[in-house]
């Protein structure tokens, strides 16, 4: 029974309602639009933090550099020593001939450098092993374990670059947002959904004689509920196209920028959660939901079917 | 076609009806009669299902009412046409579009609107108004387009609640020709009024109400009261 010239004529009316009272519709949507640019906000900020916290968590390591001209069993005791650690994630070794490999192929387009390279005679570089914890709070006690007098003479250098103090802080910040985010995006969203809630009663009052003549002629329950749920949804889908339209340009400009500062290596547009259609898709799906319920609540108080 | 069987409906604990027992026929014409409170239009609204019943049941060619589901209520209301004294057109639509209205929201298509409402207004008699608004029309003309309405899904029965109340004597009578016109047609038609020289122009079944109870019963009646 439900079919196309019904549907169209729900779109229509949803439509009519939505235009016939101009500021009504516009201050629906503006609400809407403040929520979703509140949500949108604090979704990216948590994005480029979590993302900030990922990329220097992954750069923590411990550098042990060797001693020139060491032997190899001397490296590889001290390798199994540290692998038997159950703190330790794991222990890479760079031999001293690989060191000096990489570091030609890395200049090898500066001839300046090759030249150089050239006349040495022998390999100043030494051997390296790149280790990584399993926790942060493991590198401490691993970097003192290296420190211990019976390593002191293969041991040249420990860089251990202690960036918990940042990751902390990085994780407070996240924590905060979210918090704090979940708490703003949940108050606007309520006050969207009182707003909705109004605009719709109100048409549902403007219009109670149609609705009152359409139950009588035997329209049926969702032919009369029909136009209201399509008003709320283009206050939902107005709110997103607007939305949309202000962080665009925050996708397109600041973004990459941001990325670049965070981290040089990785591009911020690979990762889905950075994707400008996925965070139009959340928002869409979040304002329907608003419209919606809303919608519902207003329909089930006032409508009567 | 309608049977009433111990009907009973209560407001608040005052009883609007009580004990109602009534047959309707296919074809018949009946004038409701009673004070205004009476019971009239609750007895119209519980056929409609518009209020629940408190007490008995409804039966519509064996189909119990108070059975059919929320969702089917609309397909019975399409069976019956119901017009009121405050006549209920929409005022910024045509009399052609407030007809076409009814079959718009029932899922009509164009064309079938555009071949069914000129034959619906010629029955009335209205034709030459169809592109009149309510407020250009006289409340018999209104009343008329009102009624057009009720019979755009072809309606086996016609509810008329005090269709005449807010008219002249005149008026009124245009309104009961077409509505004993549409009986003939093979309408079954029921009028709730409490004007008597109407009721007894008519002369047809007679049901009289006094405080929810029917207190008399008859064939070519007269009003009584």
């Amino acid at each position: 029974m439900f079919h196309s010239v019904s549907f169209l004529r729900i779109i229509k009316t949803g439509l009519v309602n939505f235009t016939r009272n101009l500021w009504l519709s516009a201050a629906a949507t503006m609400v809407m639009t403040i929520t979703l640019v509140i949500f949108s906000t604090l979704f990216l900020l948590f994005a480029i933090t979590s993302f900030s916290l990922q990329s220097i968590q992954n750069t923590v390591d411990i550098s042990v550099y060797f001693k020139i001209g060491l032997a190899e069993e001397k490296i590889q005791a001290l390798q199994q020593d540290i692998q038997s650690n159950p703190k330790v994630k794991e222990v890479k070794y760079t031999s001293a001939e690989q060191a000096f490999q990489n570091f030609k192929d890395k200049h090898a387009s500066d001839p300046l450098i090759t030249q150089s390279l050239n006349e040495l005679t022998e390999n100043p570089l030494p051997a390296t092993l790149n280790i990584k914890a399993n926790t942060l709070e493991d590198y401490p006690a691993i970097a003192s374990q290296l420190q211990d007098a019976k390593y002191q003479e293969v041991v040249d250098k420990i860089n251990f670059e202690d960036n918990r103090v940042v990751i902390e802080r990085l994780n407070r910040i996240l924590k905060f947002i979210v918090s704090f985010g979940v708490g703003l995006v949940a108050v606007f969203s309520l006050i969207a959904i009182l707003v909705i809630f109004n605009t719709i009663t109100l048409t549902i009052y403007n219009r109670r004689e149609e609705v009152e003549i359409m139950r009588l002629v035997g329209a049926t329950n969702w032919y009369i509920r029909g136009p209201f749920l399509t008003e709320s949804f283009l206050y939902a889908i107005s709110a997103t196209v607007l939305c949309s339209l202000i962080f665009l340009p925050v996708f397109v400009k600041v973004l990459p920028k941001v990325a670049a500062y965070v981290n040089p290596q990785v591009n911020l547009f690979n990762q889905n959660i950075f994707n400008f259609w996925y965070l139009v898709l959340i928002l869409l799906a979040l304002s329907l939901f608003l419209a919606t319920s809303s919608t519902l609540l207003a329909i089930r108080k006032y409508l009567k079917i | 076609m309608i049977k009433f069987e111990n009907v009973s409906k209560q407001y608040n604990k005052s009883k609007a009806l009580d004990g109602i027992n009534l047959e309707i026929h296919h074809g018949e014409f009946i004038s409701l009669v009673g004070l205004s409170g009476a019971g009239k239009t609750t007895l119209m609204k519980l056929l409609i299902g518009e209020e629940g019943i408190d007490g008995g049941r409804i039966l519509i060619d064996d189909i119990d009412i108070s059975k059919v589901k929320k969702s089917d209520m609309p397909f019975l209301r399409r069976k019956i046409g119901m017009v009121f004294q405050d006549i209920k057109l929409l005022p910024k639509r045509t009399a052609f579009e407030n007809v076409a209205f009814a079959m718009e929201v029932c899922g009509h298509r164009k064309e079938k609107i555009y071949e069914d409402v000129p034959k619906i207004l010629e029955l009335v008699g209205l034709m030459h108004k169809r592109d009149d608004f309510p407020h250009q029309m006289s409340g018999g003309e209104r009343q008329r387009v009102a009624i057009a309405r009720a019979l755009a899904h072809r309606p086996v029965l016609l509810l008329a609640d005090e269709p005449t109340g807010n008219l002249d004597e005149v008026n009124a009578n245009e309104v009961i020709d077409l509505l004993l016109k549409i009986n003939q047609l093979g309408t079954t038609v029921v009028l709730a009024t409490h004007a008597a020289d109407l009721v007894n122009k008519v002369k047809k079944r007679v049901i009289t109400i006094e405080n929810g109870r029917i207190t008399l019963e008859q064939e070519k009646g007269r009003y009584k009261l």
